[in-house]
């Protein structure tokens, strides 16, 4: 079910209520929340709930054991169990066909020929990428130490299947969620006013934001070779905030919904074209990836306390990992890569904090080339683009019929979204009509939101992007 | 769960709702407004066809029956009124709307329906452009109801906010206000002369289908819609097909035959002018190689007004 959907809109009301209606007994209103994760996700394809339902029955039991056994090679074996499990199921459905490929192209280009017959017709589930790295993230800090596993199965399975979140984050730990939905929780209109403008605000990035950009993206990055570098860099430019739009969107809607029933959900996205270097960049955009891959890859392999060429191999190494993990194409994988360098070049360069416009700009210029690989179709698409960027600026393309409206819609939308994060960012204690004292203000400001994301909106139910991943 | 927080969440939220009903009212009534007073445009186009249009011959189809149909021409040539009432991009969805709504207020003698080949194949992008009938629907629910709900879902709830009508049109309005797109009773003539330079160019940036090669049931059910509709207001149809710049096979083309197989068992008179050999590769003739330009429009008028004056009785 998407959340821009009808049949989310129906779906959500009617959960919300049955909820807080049954307040009084947390195992029910659990159960309730189990069997409305469950609905929202099959509603896409019931086939892949078994997916889910196998994740969640193996980490609860693995997560139980490794914490019973006293013998170290005991619970090594009950960890490795359900890394290999969630792993498999990741790499089986996600990298399956692009391993087999990527392998049979690269004997075809030593001059053999072999007749690729392995690669299968698998579907990806919808989110596997993220419920995987929720159930992992339990097992590894159980196997560390770091938390104590539930016994609670109803209660487990609500948090690897939590609904907001589960098809594209953000991706939750068990140490922070798992307790919340083990406790009673009391209703409050404080909480349900501040899901709902979080979830406006939501709206107005996917609908607004992100599906208008979408427009122009598509135009150009679909049909590279009727462009010139000028169109590839708006439609670049365009990109960055069709993804931001998009994602972010996704996130605070995530984020407000699991609010409404009295779930904290983690910050997902801080106004990450504010950062003035890449490592900013990485500390505001998808934090809860980010900080996975911090806390279970980087970590793990020493980190920053290592020595300098060791600590390099460990930033470029989690970011290849995570451009992997966006996708199993190697635009995704050269789109990491291109992170890791970043943040090597950084680390090697700058000694202390940039602040400051110019640094802003810089960064945001360096994450955009690298935008261009993660949306460009193919590895061949992306380096024509940059090459065309670089050498034949040609003529802005401004559209046809209604995507000449949608850009300029877009635009404005930009405009919008940039006031009030630099607002934010920058002069937080000004006028704010989220937390005026006058409740007119507050409710009017978001009754004219509502009104612009109606008015300016792209209602066609797209996608979120990051469902593919 | 105490109760007065329950109340004050339902007092909270009623005044919400109230302000945001007043908000869409006020906003959406003034975008409304924008919308209806167009004088050009797209928007004004079709706005006129509905509402006022009262000729004796409307002209229907997407950019092929908007830019190739000259009214001056079928007026002087058959003493009778006409309006181009094509739109740029519709298909069948949107046309069987459009003339219900016409229909609903007048009986013009003859429907002209410039046909596209591929109109009965599959094509999201007819469905999403029927957002251009939205502004419409407050006052053609009845009509535009099972249309738009082919598209999405809960169309009453949608269209209920006035700001949702009339969703991102105010960038069209505001453009054709400043500089007004000038069209004659509905056609927009094209000035371009192709070259076989150009056509090549052409085909090699404009290869993109806004189709799939597969009959979509909705669209045959508009065309028959069409059909029926308009002989039940005792109107007659003709149907043509626009000439080509470059000869094509369209022999396989299983879209265009079911049309024609429909139009000759409801006994409509069909011209045919795909591959016609007096349009095939006459450069002069084309602005692009689907579309021809003003010269080839007032001929290709001419021969489907002299054709009408010949066979159809109006």
């Amino acid at each position: 079910m998407l959340f821009n959907s009808i049949d989310f809109l129906i779906f959500l009301p009617i959960v919300f209520s049955l909820y807080w209606l049954l307040y009084k007994n947390l195992k029910i209103q659990n159960i309730l929340l189990l069997i409305s994760s469950y609905l929202f996700y099959g509603w896409w394809d019931y086939r892949f709930l078994a997916l889910i339902a196998a994740s969640t029955v193996v980490d609860y039991f693995v997560g139980l054991q490794i914490f019973k056994s006293n013998n170290k090679s005991t619970k090594k074996k009950w960890f490795l169990l359900s890394i290999l499990f969630n792993l498999g199921l990741l790499g089986f459905f996600k990298y399956y066909n692009f391993f087999i490929e990527s392998w049979v192209n690269s004997i075809a280009t030593l001059g053999f020929s072999i007749e690729n017959t392995w690669t299968l017709n698998i579907i990806l589930p919808v989110g596997i990428s993220f419920y995987t790295f929720q159930t992992l993230s339990y097992s590894i800090d159980i196997y560390k130490d770091k938390l104590t596993p539930t016994n609670n199965f109803i209660g487990f399975a609500a948090f690897v299947s939590f609904f907001p979140q589960l098809v594209a984050g953000p991706i939750e730990r068990a140490s922070n969620l798992l307790p919340q939905i083990l406790k009673n929780r009391a209703f409050s209109y404080k909480i349900l006013s501040s899901g709902i403008k979080l979830i406006i605000w939501g709206f107005f990035l996917k609908l607004v934001v992100a599906d208008r950009a979408a427009i122009y993206v598509n135009a150009v990055y679909n049909n590279v070779e009727s462009h010139d570098g000028l169109s590839f860099i708006a439609a670049t430019v365009l990109f960055s905030f069709q993804i931001y739009g998009d994602f972010a969107g996704y996130s605070l809607i995530a984020i407000g919904v699991a609010k409404m029933f009295g779930l904290n959900l983690m910050t997902n996205f801080k106004r990450p074209y504010f950062a003035a270097s890449i490592s900013e960049f990485w500390s505001r955009w998808h934090i809860s990836l980010s900080t996975w891959f911090k806390d279970y890859v980087y970590i793990p392999l020493g980190g920053n306390r290592v020595k300098k060429p060791r600590w390099m191999f460990n930033l470029f190494v989690t970011f290849l990992i995570s451009g992997l993990w966006h996708g199993a194409n190697w635009t995704f994988v050269i789109w990491g890569a291109l992170n890791g360098l970043y943040l090597i070049i950084e680390a090697i360069i700058f000694k202390n904090k940039r602040t400051g416009l110019i640094h802003i700009i810089i960064t945001f210029v360096l994450i955009n080339l690298a935008w261009i690989f993660f949306r460009a179709n193919t590895l061949d698409n992306a380096y024509y683009i940059i090459n065309k960027i670089f050498t034949s600026p040609g003529h802005l393309y401004i559209g046809s019929g209604d995507d000449i409206t949608a850009s300029i819609y877009a635009t404005i939308a930009i405009i919008m979204l940039l006031l009030v994060e630099a607002k934010k960012e920058f002069f937080d204690s000004l006028f704010s009509i989220s937390k005026n004292k006058f409740e007119f203000v507050r409710l009017l400001g978001y009754a004219i939101l509502i009104f612009i994301i109606l008015y300016l909106g792209v209602f066609g139910e797209s996608q979120f992007i990051y469902f593919q991943f | 769960m105490g109760k007065s927080e329950l109340k004050i969440t339902g007092i909270k939220i009623l005044k919400f709702v109230i302000i945001l009903l007043v908000v869409d009212f006020c906003l959406g009534s003034i975008s409304n407004q924008i919308f209806i007073n167009q004088k050009t445009g797209k928007f004004h186009r079709s706005t006129y066809s509905i509402y006022e249009a009262k000729e004796d011959i409307l002209i229907f189809g997407s950019s092929h029956a908007h830019r190739h149909y000259v009214p001056d021409v079928i007026e002087k040539e058959l003493s009778k009124t006409c309006y181009n009432a094509g739109a740029e991009g519709q298909q069948l969805l949107y046309h069987t709307a459009l003339q219900k709504m016409i229909l609903k207020r007048t009986q013009p003698k003859l429907l002209v329906l410039n046909i596209d080949e591929n109109f009965l194949y599959k094509s999201s992008k007819a469905y999403d452009r029927l957002s251009d009938l939205h502004p419409y629907y407050e006052d053609f629910k009845h009509e535009l109801r099972p249309i738009l709900g082919l598209n999405s879902n809960l169309i009453d709830f949608k269209l209920f906010f006035k700001s949702y009508q009339t969703n991102s049109t105010l960038i069209h309005a505001l453009r054709y206000y400043l500089s007004p797109q000038i069209d004659y009773k509905g056609y927009r003539p094209l000035d371009d002369k192709m070259t076989p330079k150009k056509a090549a160019i052409h085909e090699k940036n404009h290869s993109e289908k806004e189709f799939i090669e597969e009959i979509d049931d909705y669209f045959v059910k508009a065309l028959k819609d069409f059909i029926s509709e308009a002989k039940r207001n005792n109107v007659k149809l003709l149907f043509v097909t626009s000439p080509n710049l470059i000869e094509r096979n369209i022999s396989n083309n299983e879209s265009l035959n079911r049309i024609k197989e429909i139009a000759d068992s409801e006994e409509i008179p069909f011209l045919d002018f795909l591959n016609a050999p007096k349009y095939t590769n006459q450069f002069e003739l084309f602005h692009d190689p689907s579309h021809l330009n003003d010269d080839g429009s007032r001929l290709f008028t001419t021969e489907i007004a002299h054709f009408i004056s010949v066979n159809i009785k109006i």
